[in-house]
């Protein structure tokens, strides 16, 4: 393999956004006939990295080479004419459509102008073959497919239109166990047939057994490029995480007597739910008081427990006790039996263009001003959680849309103080704020949880579990893998338990 | 963004708060324009009598306007209300006819009309149809009905509280301009002074947001679609008494200028912005620009063409206000 030419290789390249320096100096080549691996952290420079790769971003600096000329992408149609497809985490299939026609979408066969539908059947079935997946009826709606189907009609569809490189990002991420075992083999039959392969994943497992280089990124910076055989996950998560100490590397879970909590009653109790496709046969106990981390990569299903224990989706089995009586549908239920929710996006969870005050006050209208909504009184409550959990600038009357972020996050927050629930369900609700902003967010969840609320604090950043919880669940496709209760848990560890213990979930 | 060298300067907040207020205010510019340019160019236009002329074409209007008011708030759209209008007058007519006591066919006819909007708001909201197609749908069946039940005449036996909130007067002023003002009051206080009210508007800024904080975003939609209803079926009733008789066809032309008057007034398609003032701007727009084109000396075939680009016109530059807000 050492003795082929590369297929495209970057040369010092690097990219700003603004003041951020997403990318620098990277160095990175593949070969055909080869699967090279992309890891890095949330953050670290992959999806940059990937869209350049594709044509997504045409102003970097640096070079790049395809077959050993000197190439500048102009936009993603350039980068497919060349060979260069992308495989996208977000499946941009049409599942109402045919197999065949998914393969083939805006380029059938035409015989006059005509689609040549039995030629495309032909030849939809021929290339699916050559995958290993004959059975599948080309002739069927993609719908009556599981997911793992999508994702090969994707691969089929970048291969049909002569794809010499594929970039696959994050392509596991909704499979099955099993469904992902296929796919794995499959991108090994790609780089068998001489295609090229850049794989980007989360899952350590997935990249050591399918790679055969992994290229790490840090902050933005090629950390190393090694030899998948003589490397192993343990030095992969190393390499991600660097050894510089950061804000919340490690944390004691249980610091505050534990003994105490398990004399709390129990606040929430979820029993074997589950949800097919989103998670498993989930079961644990959230005491009152306690702060439990909920922690796994993204698309884990963590954040989609946290919407059906608010009643937001319907599990298909098991059972969610709030003290002790079963919870039913619906957020409005919910909230009068004292659960709160946040959602991960704060997009989703407030009006924008409506003022603060109408943002915090209604689910608790008919509280605060019975039939007709009085907005002194509005304010005036608003005017108390927004100063509490400190809402700069604290006017109850702007706009939500006219705050920052961060503001934002904590206007969402806020709501919630009004009437304190037994059960806090927040997700995310740190992403994108400054150390500051966040650490203040985390003195509102522990001033909570020492008044008696249960909180269940969901997340994909490690950093956000670390910082508060006293309980640490890890959560990957779906299963409940690890918990860590009354040790020292580093960083490093929710990372290996998250990407490394798929083995266990198989 | 604000780092990026081609980034014009952000404009300063009391111009921006100038461009929100303009926007908000266009369709009051809108409405000053045409009233100006109408007294400049007729005599008549600006008389005392000439205004009352002007409120009577736009009640029934109004009326109808009201619920598609609350309908467009929240982001659906209701095309079934001039022919839910047509078909609750024709179903007072009959049961009037048949002789059914007073005022039991106009019971009938309201029930009716709230019945199809239920249809509508169970459609769009819990069967997830977009109610552009459950109302094009609805608009047909209450058509079909209208021409069922009179088996395509004009029925004459009107209910007599038709007839006297349709065409009477009360110290001068008519029944029919009066109950178009009731009817926007009540609406104006359902939406500003009522928890609904505020679910109203929450649902149509952000359903999901919505739901997210309790709201019950399905009930709130059935409610609105039966609410428009309910107002088509009002104007209806009182309209057939205006008209002196219910044919199967008699509001049906009446659904564009009733969306369009809401709209005009400023009140988004696009959910959680606007209101019954607003509503009633747009239907004095529409009004003026009706009776004013009568008064000058305009080709009557060339009304119609000029009205649409009025109309072109003065929608666009509402637009133009609102996409310089969101920049």
């Amino acid at each position: 393999m050492e003795t082929t030419a590369p297929l495209l290789e970057l040369h010092h390249v690097a990219k700003r956004f603004g003041g951020i320096q997403a990318l620098s100096g990277i160095d990175f080549d593949v070969r055909p006939g080869e699967v090279h691996a992309l890891v890095g952290e949330n953050g670290a420079g992959k999806s940059t990295m990937m869209k350049i790769l594709a044509g997504v971003i045409p102003d970097y600096e640096g070079e790049m080479v395809w077959r050993g000329r000197p190439l500048r992408l102009r936009n993603p149609r350039h980068a497919l004419d060349l060979g260069i497809a992308m495989i996208h985490q977000e499946l941009s299939v049409m599942p109402e459509l045919t197999v065949a026609e998914n393969i083939f979408l805006g380029r059938q066969p035409l015989t006059g102008g005509v689609v040549d539908w039995r030629r495309m059947f032909r030849e939809a079935e021929a290339i699916l073959t050559e995958l290993g997946f004959g059975h599948v009826n080309v002739r069927e709606p993609l719908e009556r497919y599981p997911l793992g189907v999508h994702q090969l009609a994707e691969i089929a569809r970048a291969l049909t239109s002569g794809a010499e490189l594929i970039i696959m990002d994050e392509p596991t991420s909704a499979l099955s166990p099993m469904e992902t075992r296929h796919l794995l083999e499959l991108t090994r039959n790609l780089a068998r047939a001489g295609k090229a392969v850049v794989y980007i994943s989360h899952f350590l497992e997935e990249v050591t057994w399918v790679a055969d280089r992994v290229t790490v990124l840090r902050d933005g910076r090629k950390i190393a490029t090694l030899e998948a055989g003589t490397t192993d996950k343990q030095e992969l998560v190393r390499l991600m995480l660097g050894k510089e100490a950061a804000f919340f590397e490690e944390s004691y879970v249980g610091g505050r007597a534990a003994a105490d909590r398990h004399q709390n009653e129990a606040a929430l109790v979820v029993e074997g739910l589950t949800r097919p496709r989103r998670f498993e046969d989930v079961s644990f106990t959230l005491r009152a008081g306690e702060i439990l981390g909920l922690y796994g990569l993204i698309g884990s299903g963590h954040f989609e427990l946290g919407e059906a224990i608010y009643g937001l989706q319907r599990p298909s089995s098991g059972r969610i006790l709030l003290a002790g009586r079963p919870l039913g549908a619906g957020p409005r239920r919910a909230i009068d039996r004292g659960v709160a929710y946040v959602p991960p996006s704060r997009r989703t969870g407030l009006f924008l263009k409506k003022p603060i005050y109408q943002n915090v006050s209604l689910p608790w209208l008919a509280r605060i001003s019975g039939f007709v909504p009085r907005a002194p009184r509005e304010i005036r409550v608003t005017d108390e959680v927004i100063r509490r959990v400190g809402v700069r600038p604290p006017d109850p009357e702007k706009e939500v849309v006219f705050l920052s972020g961060g503001n934002q996050q904590k206007v969402a927050i806020a709501r919630w103080l009004v009437e304190p629930p037994k059960v806090f369900v927040v997700s995310e609700p740190t992403r994108g704020m400054d150390v500051g902003a966040k650490e203040e967010v985390m003195k509102i969840l522990r001033e909570l949880s020492q008044a008696g609320v249960g909180v269940l604090l969901i997340s994909s950043e490690p950093e956000t579990v670390l910082a508060a919880s006293e309980r640490i669940l890890v959560m990957a496709k779906g299963r409940i893998v690890r918990e860590f209760a009354g040790e020292t848990v580093t960083k490093e560890q929710l990372l290996h338990a998250a990407a490394g213990e798929l083995a266990a979930a198989r | 963004m604000a780092n990026e060298p081609h980034d014009a300067p952000n404009p300063p907040s009391r111009w921006r708060a100038f461009l929100a207020k303009s926007r908000e205010f266009a369709p009051v510019w809108t409405l000053l324009a045409l009233i100006l340019f109408f007294s400049v160019y007729s005599d008549s236009f600006l008389t005392l009598e000439n205004a009352s002329n002007i409120l009577n074409q736009v009640a029934l209007l109004a009326i109808m306007g009201t619920g598609i008011t609350f309908v467009l708030l929240t982001a659906q759209i209701d095309l079934s209300v001039s022919y839910m209008a047509t078909f609750a007058g024709v179903v007072a007519a009959y049961y009037t006819a048949a002789h059914l006591p007073q005022p039991w066919p106009i019971v009938a006819a309201l029930a009716a009309a709230a019945a199809l909007g239920w249809i509508n708001g169970v459609g769009t909201s819990y069967l997830g149809i977009p109610s552009f197609m459950v109302t094009l749908a609805m608009s047909l069946i209450a058509s079909g009905l209208s021409l069922y039940l009179t088996r395509g005449r004009i029925l004459f036996d009107l209910p007599p509280l038709s007839e006297m909130l349709g065409s009477g007067r009360i110290f001068g002023v008519k029944w029919l301009v009066i109950v178009a003002a009731l009817t926007l009051l009540i609406g104006h206080l359902v939406l500003r002074y009522t928890r609904f009210g505020r679910y109203v508007y929450m649902t149509g800024a952000n359903p999901k947001a919505a739901e997210l904080a309790g709201v019950n975003t399905k009930g709130v939609i059935t409610a609105v679609m039966v609410i428009g209803a309910l107002t088509a079926g009002l104007a209806g009733v009182v309209g057939i008494g205006r008209l002196g008789s219910a044919t199967p066809t008699a509001f049906d032309g009446m659904l564009i200028d009733a969306i369009g008057a809401v709209v005009l007034g400023g009140t988004s398609l696009f959910g959680g912005v606007g209101g019954i003032p607003q509503t009633i701007v747009g239907l004095l727009i529409l009004g003026v620009l009706r009776n004013g084109l009568d008064q000058v000396s305009v080709d009557i075939y060339m009304k119609t063409l000029i009205t649409g680009i009025i109309l072109l016109a003065a929608l666009v530059f509402n637009i133009l206000f609102a996409g310089r807000k969101e920049a």
